[in-house]
C-alpha cells in the first residue's frame, strides 16, 4: 500500500492559504481567473442608498477591487432607518457616502472604498472624463435627466464602462445593463460536448474494432466502457446496412437489442448503459446551431490583429469546423461511466490524445498569437461560448413598436416596467393616477394604432392596478426587503459581467414582490 | 413611540402600513395597530445564523421586527466570511447566533435578538409555541424536515394561535427558492422532498476496487482508509490536519491508478459535501424570505403562494408557482404511503429501499407492525434481539395490504406505508 509513499508529501505545500480559504464558496463558481476579474474591478455607485449599499455589499464581500461611492447628500432620520450601512441616530446628519463606504470598507479588509461627495450632475458638466477609469457604474433611482445623460456619455464610445440603471419603487423594482458587447468563453453551460460516438475518431475506432468481444475474459467483457461498446456495435451495423446509423424506429430498436444481446452475463450493467445511450449513435454530431450563428458575427468580418483575442479565437474555431468531421474541437472530459480502472484511464487517454492533436489544428489556423491557457479554455468551452449585444439604456421607451410587442408577449413585466418609466417621466413628487397613465400610454403607439387586446390589457388591467398601487403608496419608498432583493439580483449580474462568466440578462429584468416573481421585457 | 425609534425612523415602511394597495387584504387595518403589532408584539424565530440568517437577521431588524430569536449551532469558520456579513476575521471560532445577535442590536438600536447556540431539536414544544412566525435559513435536509415536521404537530384545531407560518429558503451557487408553508393547510417541507436533487453517492465496490475518478480516490481515503488506518478516532472535516492527511492518501491511491484531478480543494468538497455559497443569492432569498414575513405579519399585501424558485445562471429566470399538499404526505397527509414490493425482498433490502426512496429519503429506519417489532435500530439490546429478522423475507413478517410503521430518531413522526407484494 502507498500509504506511506503517500506520507512523504506534505500536505502542507499544498493546503490552501488563507485568501483561499476565505474565498473557498465561490472560487467553486468562478475559479481563480473570475476571482483575479473581479479583483481588478473599479466599480462607481451613484448614491448611497438602501439599494445602493445592498448591491455593494454583495460585491465588496467576494472581493472586487475598488469602489467610489458618489453622493453628497447627508444621512436624514429616514436613511438612517432603512440602511443596514448607516449606523442609527449616530449617522445624522454626516455625509452618506463617506458613512456607507466606512461601513462597507469593514467587510473586507482586500477592497478599497472611496466617497465622493461631489455632485453628479457637477461631475458631467465639468469633468467628463471622470467615468473613464471605472469597469461598471451603478445608478439607483437617478433623477431621469441626470440618468439620460450619464446613460448618453457611458454609450460614447465602446471603452467606457459598462452601466447599471436601477429603479425601485416599494415592493417593484427593475434594472437595465447597458453595455455594447459582452462574450463569455465559459458560461458554464449545462449540456454536455459530444462524445463523438457517431463519428468516432481513428484510434477510438480502431480501438474498438480490435476488441474481440466473443473470446474476451468475462470480467473485461463486464468492463468495456459503454462508449467503446457503441463504437463498435455501430460500426458493426453500418458495415451490414450501407454504411448508414439506425435510421427507423424499428432499427433503433433493433439496434438496441442487438447491444443487449452482446451481454454474456444477465447483469453486466455496462452493457445496460451502453443501451440507455445508444441514442447518441444516430444524433449526428455538428456545430450547435447556436454556435454557427457566431460564426455569422460581424467582427469577424472585420478582423484586425488588434481586434479582441476572442474573435480572433472564434474565427479560428469557423476555420477548424470547415475541416472534416466538422464539428467542434474533441474535449477531453470523459463523463463517469461502469467501468474498470485500466479501461476507463485507457479511455480516457485516446480522447485526451486526439483532444490535443485537434487542439494543434486549431492553433495552426488561429492568426495571431494567443497564450496557451486562454486557446484552452477557449477550446474546452466552445460548446457554450456567447457573444451578447446590449442596448442603449433608455432606446426600448423611445420604440413604442418594440414596447407594443414586450406588452403582447410579456403583458405583467411590462405593465411594471412601463410604470416605474412613467413615474421616471412624471416630476411632480405626488403623481396622480391619471398623470402616470398618461405618461405610460404616452410611450406606446397612438391608441388608433393599437390591436384592441393591448389596451385591455395594459391600459385597463395591468397599468392601472399598477399605478395605483404605485401613487398611492409613496412612489419612492426604498423598503429594507426590496432593496436587499435588489441587491442580490443586480450583484450576481454584475458578477457575471466582470467574470465573464454565466450568461447575465438581456432587457431590464422586472420584480414584484407582492406576488413574489422576476420577469424580463 | 419607544425610545429608539427617532421620527421618520420607518418613513419608508409606514408608506405601505399607512395605505393600503391595490393587491391588499380587505381585513387590512391600515395605521397604527399593525405598526404596534409588528415593533412591539411580533416574536419571530430565525433558524441558522449563517449565510441566509446572517441576511434574515438584517432585513427583520431594519423592517421593524424588534423581538427576534435566533438558534444555530455552529461556530464561525473563515470561509463564512466571503457572504456572512456580520462576522469579522476576529470571530472566527466564535458561536454565529451569539456573534450575530450582538452585531444586529448594536447597528440597529432597539431591536432585540435572543441567540441560542445549540440545536433545534434541544427545545420543545413550549418554546416554538411562543413565536408568530418562524424562519428557516439552513443548509441540512435533515434539520428542515424536523422544523417543518414540528410545526405541523403543534397544530391544534381548537387554538387558531398554534399555527406558526414557516418561511423557507435555501440557495445553492445562483441558485436558490423560498417558500411559504402553514403547516396544515399548505404543502410542508415534507410534501416536497422528492424535488431534492438526488445526491451523488458512489458504490463502495467502485470506491474499493474500479476507481475512475478523482472523487472514488478520496472517498476510498475518507470511508475505507481513515477507519482502517484511525480505528475509532471520528473524523474532524473541519480539521485542517484530516484533510491533509486524506488529501495525501488519495493523492497517492491516485497516483497509482493513473488517475488525475486530485486536488485539497476538491477533497475538502466532496468529504465535507461542500455546496458553492455566495453573498448575493443568499441576499435575493433572504430578502423574499423577510419579505413574506413582513406582508404575512402586517397583511399588508398579499403573500407568496407558495413556492419561489430561481435560477440565475443563464439571465435571471424565476418561477412562482403553488406547490401542491400531498395527501400520503407522512408528516401533513394523514393517509398512509402505498408501497408495492417484490415478494422475495429481505428485509435487510427493504431497509436499503426506503434510504434510497427519493420521497422518503430515511437514515436508519426502524419498522413495526401494528403487532409486533420488524426491526429497531436502538437500543442494542432490541437491535440484537429483532436482527435476525433483517434476513427474512418482508411477506413473511407482513400480510398483504399490512402496514408498516417507519420511525427514525433524526425525525419527529412516523412513516406510515401500505405494503402490497408484486
Amino acid at each position: 500500500m502507498a500509504t506511506s509513499e503517500a506520507m512523504d508529501m506534505t500536505a502542507a505545500e499544498v493546503a490552501p492559504d488563507s485568501k483561499t480559504r476565505r474565498y473557498d464558496r465561490q472560487l467553486r463558481l468562478w475559479a481563480a481567473s473570475g476571482q483575479s476579474a473581479l479583483e481588478n474591478s473599479r466599480l462607481l455607485v451613484i448614491s448611497a442608498s438602501a439599494t445602493s449599499t445592498s448591491v455593494l455589499k454583495n460585491l465588496v464581500l467576494p472581493g472586487i477591487g475598488h469602489f467610489t461611492i458618489l453622493d453628497p447628500a447627508t444621512v436624514t432620520p429616514r436613511d438612517a432607518g432603512n440602511n443596514f450601512f448607516l449606523e442609527g441616530q449616530s449617522s445624522i446628519g454626516k455625509s452618506r457616502a463617506e458613512e456607507a463606504v466606512r461601513l462597507l470598507a469593514e467587510l473586507n479588509e482586500g477592497v478599497e472604498g472611496k466617497a465622493d461627495t461631489s455632485s453628479l450632475e457637477q461631475i458631467l458638466d465639468n469633468n467628463p472624463g471622470y467615468f473613464a477609469s471605472f469597469t461598471l457604474v451603478i445608478a439607483h433611482n437617478l433623477e431621469s435627466k441626470l440618468l439620460e445623460r450619464l446613460s448618453t456619455l457611458l454609450w460614447a464610445d465602446d471603452t467606457l464602462p459598462i452601466l447599471v440603471a436601477v429603479n425601485s419603487a416599494g415592493f417593484l423594482g427593475e434594472f437595465h445593463i447597458q453595455f455594447h458587447e459582452h462574450t463569455i468563453v465559459d458560461s458554464h453551460s449545462e449540456t454536455a460536448p459530444s462524445l463523438r460516438i457517431d463519428k468516432a475518431f481513428p484510434a477510438l475506432a480502431d480501438y474498438a474494432a480490435s476488441l474481440d468481444f466473443k473470446n474476451m475474459d468475462p470480467t473485461d467483457h463486464t468492463h468495456v466502457p459503454y462508449v467503446i461498446i457503441l463504437v463498435r456495435a455501430l460500426a458493426d451495423w453500418k458495415a451490414t446496412h450501407d454504411g448508414k446509423s439506425p435510421q427507423t424506429t424499428a432499427e433503433k430498436k433493433q439496434f438496441k437489442e442487438g447491444v443487449l444481446a452482446m451481454k454474456i452475463k444477465i447483469d453486466e450493467e455496462n452493457f445496460d448503459e451502453a443501451e440507455a445511450q445508444a441514442y447518441r449513435c444516430w444524433t449526428e454530431t455538428r456545430v450547435p446551431s447556436e454556435i454557427t450563428a457566431l460564426f455569422q458575427d460581424p467582427q469577424l468580418s472585420n478582423l484586425s490583429p488588434t481586434s479582441p483575442p476572442f474573435f480572433h479565437l472564434l474565427d479560428a474555431l469557423r476555420k477548424f469546423t470547415l475541416q472534416p468531421p466538422h464539428t467542434l474541437p474533441l474535449t477531453s472530459t470523459l463523463p463517469d461511466m461502469k467501468a474498470n480502472t485500466a479501461s476507463y484511464i485507457h479511455l480516457q487517454k485516446l480522447y485526451k490524445t486526439r483532444a490535443e492533436e485537434e487542439k494543434a489544428t486549431f492553433k495552426s489556423v488561429l492568426a495571431v498569437p494567443i497564450d496557451d491557457a486562454t486557446v484552452d479554455t477557449f477550446v474546452k468551452n466552445a460548446h457554450g461560448l456567447k457573444v451578447l449585444r446590449g442596448k442603449r439604456y433608455g432606446s426600448l421607451n423611445t420604440n413604442p413598436a418594440a414596447l407594443a410587442s414586450a406588452v403582447a408577449s410579456s403583458p405583467k413585466a411590462t405593465a411594471i416596467h412601463l410604470a416605474i418609466s412613467a413615474l421616471a417621466a412624471v416630476s411632480s413628487p405626488q403623481p396622480t393616477v391619471e398623470a402616470l397613465t398618461a405618461a405610460a400610454q404616452a410611450l406606446l403607439p397612438p391608441g388608433s394604432e393599437l390591436p384592441e387586446e393591448f389596451s385591455d390589457a395594459v391600459g385597463e388591467v395591468f397599468v392601472l392596478i399598477i399605478l395605483t398601487c404605485l401613487s398611492a403608496r409613496s412612489p419612492n419608498a426604498d423598503l429594507p426587503n426590496s432593496a436587499a432583493f435588489l441587491g442580490g439580483l443586480v450583484a450576481q449580474e454584475v458578477i457575471k459581467m466582470i467574470t465573464k462568466q454565466y450568461v447575465p440578462i438581456d432587457g431590464y429584468c422586472v420584480v414584484d414582490l407582492v406576488e413574489t416573481w422576476t420577469g424580463m421585457v | 413611540m419607544a425610545a429608539a425609534d427617532w421620527q421618520d425612523r420607518y418613513y419608508d415602511i409606514d408608506q405601505i402600513l399607512d395605505t393600503p394597495g391595490p393587491r391588499t387584504d380587505p381585513a387590512f387595518l391600515a395605521g397604527d395597530g399593525v405598526k404596534d403589532f409588528l415593533r412591539n408584539q411580533a416574536k419571530i424565530l430565525v433558524i441558522g445564523a449563517g449565510g441566509l440568517g446572517c441576511e434574515i437577521l438584517a432585513n427583520l431588524a431594519l423592517t421593524g421586527f424588534k423581538d427576534i430569536h435566533v438558534i444555530d449551532m455552529d461556530t464561525i469558520d473563515i470561509s463564512n466570511l466571503n457572504r456572512q456579513f456580520l462576522f469579522r476575521q476576529k470571530d472566527v471560532g466564535q458561536p454565529k447566533a451569539t456573534v450575530a445577535a450582538e452585531f444586529i442590536m448594536k447597528r440597529v438600536p432597539g431591536c432585540k435578538v435572543t441567540p441560542y447556540f445549540g440545536k433545534i431539536q434541544d427545545k420543545d414544544d413550549d418554546y416554538y409555541m411562543q413565536f408568530n412566525l418562524v424562519i428557516c435559513g439552513l443548509d441540512s435536509v435533515e434539520a428542515r424536515r424536523w422544523m417543518s415536521a414540528t410545526l405541523v404537530n403543534l397544530v391544534d384545531p381548537e387554538n387558531p394561535e398554534s399555527l406558526k407560518p414557516l418561511i423557507d429558503g435555501g440557495t445553492e451557487g445562483f441558485k436558490g427558492q423560498a417558500r411559504v408553508i402553514l403547516p396544515t393547510i399548505t404543502s410542508c417541507y415534507e410534501c416536497s422532498l422528492d424535488m431534492l436533487n438526488k445526491q451523488t453517492v458512489f458504490p463502495i465496490c467502485t470506491i474499493a476496487n474500479t476507481p475512475r475518478l478523482p472523487e472514488h480516490c478520496i472517498e476510498w481515503a475518507s470511508v475505507l482508509e481513515w477507519p482502517r488506518v484511525h480505528g475509532d478516532k471520528p473524523k474532524d472535516t473541519d480539521d485542517p490536519e484530516h484533510i491533509g492527511w486524506l488529501y495525501t492518501v488519495a493523492a497517492a491511491r491516485a497516483k497509482e491508478f493513473n488517475i488525475e484531478g486530485v486536488t485539497w480543494a476538491l477533497t475538502q468538497g466532496v468529504v465535507k459535501n461542500i455546496i458553492p455559497a455566495i453573498a448575493s443569492t443568499n441576499a435575493i432569498i433572504a430578502a423574499s424570505c423577510c419579505n413574506e414575513a413582513f406582508k404575512i405579519a402586517t397583511s399588508s399585501a398579499a403573500y407568496l403562494n407558495n413556492y419561489f424558485m430561481l435560477i440565475g445562471t443563464d439571465g435571471v429566470y424565476s418561477y412562482t408557482f403553488e406547490h401542491e399538499k400531498r395527501d400520503d404526505c407522512p408528516v401533513c397527509g394523514g393517509e398512509a404511503l402505498d408501497l408495492s414490493i417484490s415478494a422475495e425482498l429481505t428485509v435487510e433490502e427493504f431497509i436499503d429501499l426506503l434510504i434510497e426512496r427519493q420521497d422518503i429519503q430515511i437514515k436508519k429506519p426502524s419498522l413495526s407492525t401494528p403487532t409486533a417489532q420488524i426491526y429497531f435500530q436502538s437500543p442494542p439490546q432490541l437491535e440484537e434481539a429483532t436482527r435476525p429478522n433483517l434476513k427474512k423475507k418482508v411477506k413473511e413478517l407482513v400480510p398483504q395490504d399490512g402496514e408498516v410503521t417507519v420511525t427514525s430518531t433524526s425525525l419527529p413522526f412516523s412513516l406510515s406505508l401500505r405494503i402490497s407484494y408484486t
